[in-house]
């Protein structure tokens, strides 16, 4: 009775062996490790895909195999082509990723030029910017002095215009002076309207002095900015208190007659001298006809007639 | 060029068919010495993509297989030829991958290193 049990056991035990877990294998233990390495540390599922496809299969394949308890030597086999598939794949994705570098390289080296070429172009505008506006700058400056200088010149046309214009009214007035033998003295030029002008003995002036006073005034009128001083002058006969009254109320008299015809009054002065600066011998008659004068003195600038001294004073010498 | 002077589109085709279907796990292979002729083109292939420089281990395990595979086959061991020629053919292929690989990470690098000194180039004007 034991015996049978004993070998029913044994034959229960080896179908057991037949049917129940296979052995295990070293190699296919070897090439799941390195499959699941394939799987968790690597991206060869999604960039080499066909690679990790093939191992796949074969580790498929290989287990198979051993589940199907096939020969050892030919699950060693299967495991053995499935390591080295995984080997494969594990390479190809590193493969995949230098791959990827080298295309992003070159389009990351185009964009680090442009980067640099943008910059310096923009440096090179700002550059052209500053220089364009240092030029409007310098343009304006130029301008502004251009006008400046054209101020200048239009000033000193103008000035001497105005020059050249005082100078011809002033010979003008000199010309017509002349015809009144105007005499030129250090103090101006001098004409002399003699005693044959007034009333005798009176300041009032005769109507035939009036052409004389025309001329005179028209000549004074040519050069209207001219300083003018008359100067009233008798002989020495009379009183000295009557003769000064006599030769400033005659020195008026020519200034109010050529106000009236039309002589700027504030340009003209008056003044009487009485018996003093006599130009010829008082003795004679002709003389102290001579000495009973006005004289109306017009200055050489615009300046007002220098006084009469004993050195500038006569006008016959 | 090509080590294989024997070896012509058709075969090379074969060859590879036959290679990537030992990878792949696929069930029925060719006879042992198809195999074996086989795994002489994948290790040439590997020598071409510059496996003796840069996978040397890998090319010579390639190597001793095939070696192994031909010696079984002309002993008239026809499965063990077969199991030889098959590992022969993946050894080979891992060491070609390992090559190619290689050279591509290398130019990646020089790549990266060139980038880095333009860099420094540009940022220095």
């Amino acid at each position: 009775m034991k015996k049978r049990n004993l070998s029913l056991l044994l034959v229960s035990a080896a179908l057991m062996a037949a049917c129940g877990t296979p052995q295990p294998n070293t190699m296919l233990d070897e090439a799941r490790t390195e499959y699941q390495r394939l799987q968790t540390s690597t991206q060869a599922a999604t960039v080499a895909p066909l690679e990790f496809k093939a191992a796949t299969d074969a580790l498929n394949r290989a287990e198979s195999a051993w589940k199907d308890k096939e020969d050892t030597e030919e699950v060693n086999q299967l495991a053995y082509l499935a390591k080295r598939s995984v080997s494969v794949a594990e390479l190809s994705a590193k493969q995949k990723a230098a791959e990827q570098i080298i295309a992003n390289a070159s389009t990351e080296r185009d964009r680090v030029r442009l980067e640099a070429r943008t910059a310096e172009a923009d440096r090179a505008k700002l550059q052209a910017q500053q220089a364009e506006q240092q030029t409007q700058q310098a343009q304006q400056q130029t301008s502004a002095a251009q006008q400046e200088a054209a101020i200048l010149q239009q000033q000193a046309q103008t000035a001497q215009q105005q020059a050249e214009e005082a100078k011809a009214k002033m010979a003008e007035m000199e010309k017509q002076l002349q015809t009144l033998q105007a005499k030129k003295t250090e103090r101006g030029t001098v004409v002399t309207l003699g005693d044959v002008v007034f009333d005798t003995g009176k300041a009032t002036l005769r109507s035939g002095s009036r052409r004389t006073l025309e001329k005179l005034a028209n000549a004074l009128k040519q050069n209207p900015n001219s300083k003018i001083m008359i100067e009233g002058f008798t002989d020495s006969v009379g009183s000295d208190e009557s003769n000064q009254s006599l030769s400033e109320r005659r020195a008026e008299a020519v200034k109010n007659a050529l106000v009236d015809l039309g002589v700027n009054d504030a340009n003209v002065t008056t003044r009487g001298y009485g018996e003093g600066y006599p130009v010829a011998n008082n003795k004679t008659a002709a003389g102290r006809q001579m000495n009973r004068r006005v004289e109306i003195i017009i200055s050489n600038d615009q300046n007002e007639v220098a006084p009469r001294t004993e050195q500038n004073g006569s006008a016959s010498e | 060029m090509n080590k294989v002077s024997n070896s012509n589109v058709k075969s090379k085709l074969y060859g590879m068919i036959v290679a990537a279907a030992i990878l792949g796990g696929c069930a029925s292979t060719p006879p042992p010495n198809d195999l074996v002729l086989v795994a002489e083109a994948a290790v040439s292939d590997a020598a071409a993509a510059g496996a003796s420089e840069l996978a040397p281990a890998e090319l010579k395990t390639a190597q001793q297989k095939l070696a192994d595979a031909k010696k079984a086959r002309d002993e008239k061991d026809q499965k063990k030829a077969k199991l030889l020629a098959e590992q022969a053919i993946a050894d080979a292929k891992l060491a070609e991958k390992q090559a190619r690989s290689v050279k591509a990470e290398k130019a990646a690098a020089a790549l990266q290193e060139d980038l880095r000194i333009l860099r420094e180039e540009l940022n220095r004007k």
